[in-house]
């Protein structure tokens, strides 16, 4: 039985805001952020929050890290209600919101966190070791930059010191907003290795939200997809693929001998595996298209080739077109 | 255990950020006796000593009347602006969130971390006043005024953390950044007798100034000004005040601060 870290149940929240219509004059608008969220985290997973701007990202992070309350809707972290146990939630969890800002300009990476350590309640020789571990571990260290003032850092920096300090207190559950937002690729990249490091060898249940699909394949274990406030869709990664098409598209470019015709070819290929199979003249050589099951994919790839070979075609180009998760996406939030 | 770690956290912040900003330092230092000698300035400018005397109406020492209101002052200012104030500069920097979770209530993450800060440099300030009382008073004298200008100090904090909390809680709620402080700020010090004897307000303004915790903060400090007279009677009735004021001022703020805490968290405004 996997036990569940967070538990979130039809969660609502709207926001009410004044638009602005002259000097004194101005309007009431509510804006309908979550609309009914519900999902599951379990223990040692890495779960991502996938939107667009504006799904709703923020608010159900806000939600579960006991900054916002929601209108209805429960939830819940180790068993403690995010409402009513915010303290007991409170301390069982580190955070981290937007990461271009949230530490003291004027103070060091290394005293920044010395100070949330012990605003969070850590002390004496265990605050300064878990401060160095964790710079270490961030690689803020290895670059030299754990004495350096905030003001001084790249925004890849910061980043690294916000996750530091959501880590700072070993907590059972790390909720970050957007972690990667802004970074360039490499400093991105680093980050992501590090989060993924950070989770297994950390073993820590993961909450992250992203606008980037890219990003959310090979961060997450499980997914959920949001959009105008409410979950389209929900699984891992591969499952999410398979929402979109089941199949799996392999595309050959091959140049046949003289004594092979489109016709045998076609036939022989259609010998090994299931689905459709087309064959079209290019003016680079003969394509081979053929639709299969992921299950069949390796041994009919395999087998595939040797027939090919046995007919003397040379392969000049192989490819293997699965749908991604970019395509979900767009099935799924009706293309934006 | 915990809220020792709060407080320390607060002492830290301070060391850190002063290690770092050394020339804000130096003005700190300096700062008090500029304010002093601009006080004294101005009211030497108005006349003698002696007129001094007659106009304040009491036989006290102009220049350790003017040193205890000097120090009154700045303690007062910087727990309004400190603590009803962090709010806006936590909400600047963007390390609001992160204090709010801290596993403490706001109110108490807020008061808490700001103590040691307060009692620092108070006491600081004073010490740096100490040569100037021994000067006027002799040692045993000017070390007696400095003694109840620090009970001043501690006592007469206890009653503003919940009055200047009041005013952290609502700047809590307001999504917009306007700092009701730096217009409030003065006000209270005037309506204190900061500057001006109570007795010379109008009426509905003698009626602000006795609910303020900070007339009686002046007044306890002030006592020390004062020539010859019996000071221990008039002292414990003050210290008593005070005291009074405390319960009153931090029980309505705690009631206040967790309301404003949830409407905070419902509005979206951390
Ligand atoms: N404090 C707020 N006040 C008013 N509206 C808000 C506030 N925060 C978010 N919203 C609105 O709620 C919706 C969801 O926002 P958010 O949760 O921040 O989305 P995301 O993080 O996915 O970009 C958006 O339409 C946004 O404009
Ligand atoms: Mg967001």
């Amino acid at each position: 039985m996997k036990e569940e870290v967070v538990t979130v149940e039809n969660l609502r929240k709207s926001y009410e805001t004044y638009l602005r219509r002259g000097l004194f004059a101005r309007e009431r608008k509510i804006v309908e952020a979550l609309k009914g969220v519900s999902f599951r985290i379990y223990r040692g997973e890495v779960f991502g929050l996938l939107g667009p701007n504006g799904a709703g990202k923020t608010t159900t992070v806000k939600i579960l890290s006991t900054l916002l309350l929601p209108d209805s809707g429960v939830a819940t972290v180790l068993g403690y209600d995010v409402v009513k146990e915010a303290v007991e939630v409170r301390r069982r969890i580190g955070v981290s919101l937007t990461v271009e800002k949230g530490f003291f300009w004027k103070l060091t990476g290394r005293e920044n966190l010395m100070y949330f350590g012990m605003l969070y309640g850590l002390d004496g020789p265990e605050l300064k070791q878990r401060v160095q571990r964790m710079l270490e571990l961030v690689g803020l260290e290895e670059l030299g930059s754990s004495d350096k003032l905030y003001e001084e850092y790249s925004l890849g920096m910061k980043a690294r010191l916000s996750i530091a300090r959501a880590l700072l207190t070993d907590p059972e559950l790390l909720i970050l907003d957007e972690p990667t937002l802004g970074l360039d690729p490499p400093s991105a990249r680093l980050l992501r290795e590090l989060l993924i490091r950070v989770a297994h060898e950390e073993g820590k249940t993961v909450l992250i939200t992203t606008h980037n699909m890219f990003e959310a394949e090979i961060v997450c274990d499980r997914l959920a997809i949001i959009n105008k406030g409410t979950i389209v869709a929900m699984d891992t990664v591969d499952g999410l693929k398979r929402l979109v098409s089941e199949d799996i598209t392999l595309e050959m470019l091959v140049v046949l001998p003289a004594k092979v015709s489109l016709k045998q070819l076609r036939e022989e290929i259609s010998e090994v595996v299931s689905g459709r199979v087309e064959v079209d003249p290019t003016e680079e050589g003969t394509r081979i298209r053929v639709v299969m099951k992921p299950s069949e994919k390796e041994q009919a790839t395999q087998e595939m080739l040797r027939k090919l070979h046995s007919m003397g075609c040379s392969v000049r180009r192989i490819e293997v077109k699965e749908p991604t998760l970019e395509d979900v996406f767009i099935e799924l939030t009706g293309g934006k | 255990m915990g809220l020792w770690t709060l407080l320390k956290s607060g002492l830290i912040l301070d060391i850190y950020f002063f290690k770092n900003n050394r020339a804000q330092l130096v003005s700190m230092f300096a700062w008090p006796y500029i304010l002093l000698v601009l006080m004294l300035g101005m009211g030497f400018l108005f006349g003698s000593a002696e007129t001094f005397k007659s106009n304040v109406g009491v036989e006290a020492d102009p220049v350790v009347f003017f040193v205890a209101s000097t120090l009154i002052a700045m303690a007062s200012m910087s727990v309004m602006w400190e603590v009803g104030g962090t709010v806006l500069f936590h909400r600047w920097t963007g390390t609001l969130p992160y204090m709010l979770i801290a596993p403490y209530r706001i109110s108490v993450t807020l008061v808490m971390s700001y103590i040691p800060r307060y009692l620092l440099w108070s006491f600081m300030q004073l010490a740096e006043f100490v040569p100037v009382l021994i000067w006027r008073e002799g040692l045993v004298g000017g070390l007696a005024d400095a003694l109840v200008m620090g009970l001043a100090i501690v006592i007469g904090m206890l009653p503003l953390l919940g009055f200047a909390a009041i005013f952290g809680s609502f700047l809590l709620t307001i999504k917009e950044e306007t700092n009701v402080l730096s217009w409030l700020n003065p006000i209270v010090l005037i309506l204190s007798g900061a500057f001006y004897p109570a007795y010379l307000f109008p009426l509905w303004a003698r009626f602000l100034s006795m609910i303020l915790p900070t007339t009686y903060t002046f007044e306890l400090a002030r006592i020390s000004s004062l020539l010859g007279a019996p000071k221990l009677a008039e002292m414990t009735f003050l210290i008593a005040v005070l005291l009074g004021m405390s319960i009153f001022y931090n029980a309505l703020s705690f009631t206040l601060m967790g309301k404003a805490e949830k409407k905070a968290l419902k509005s979206g405004a951390v």
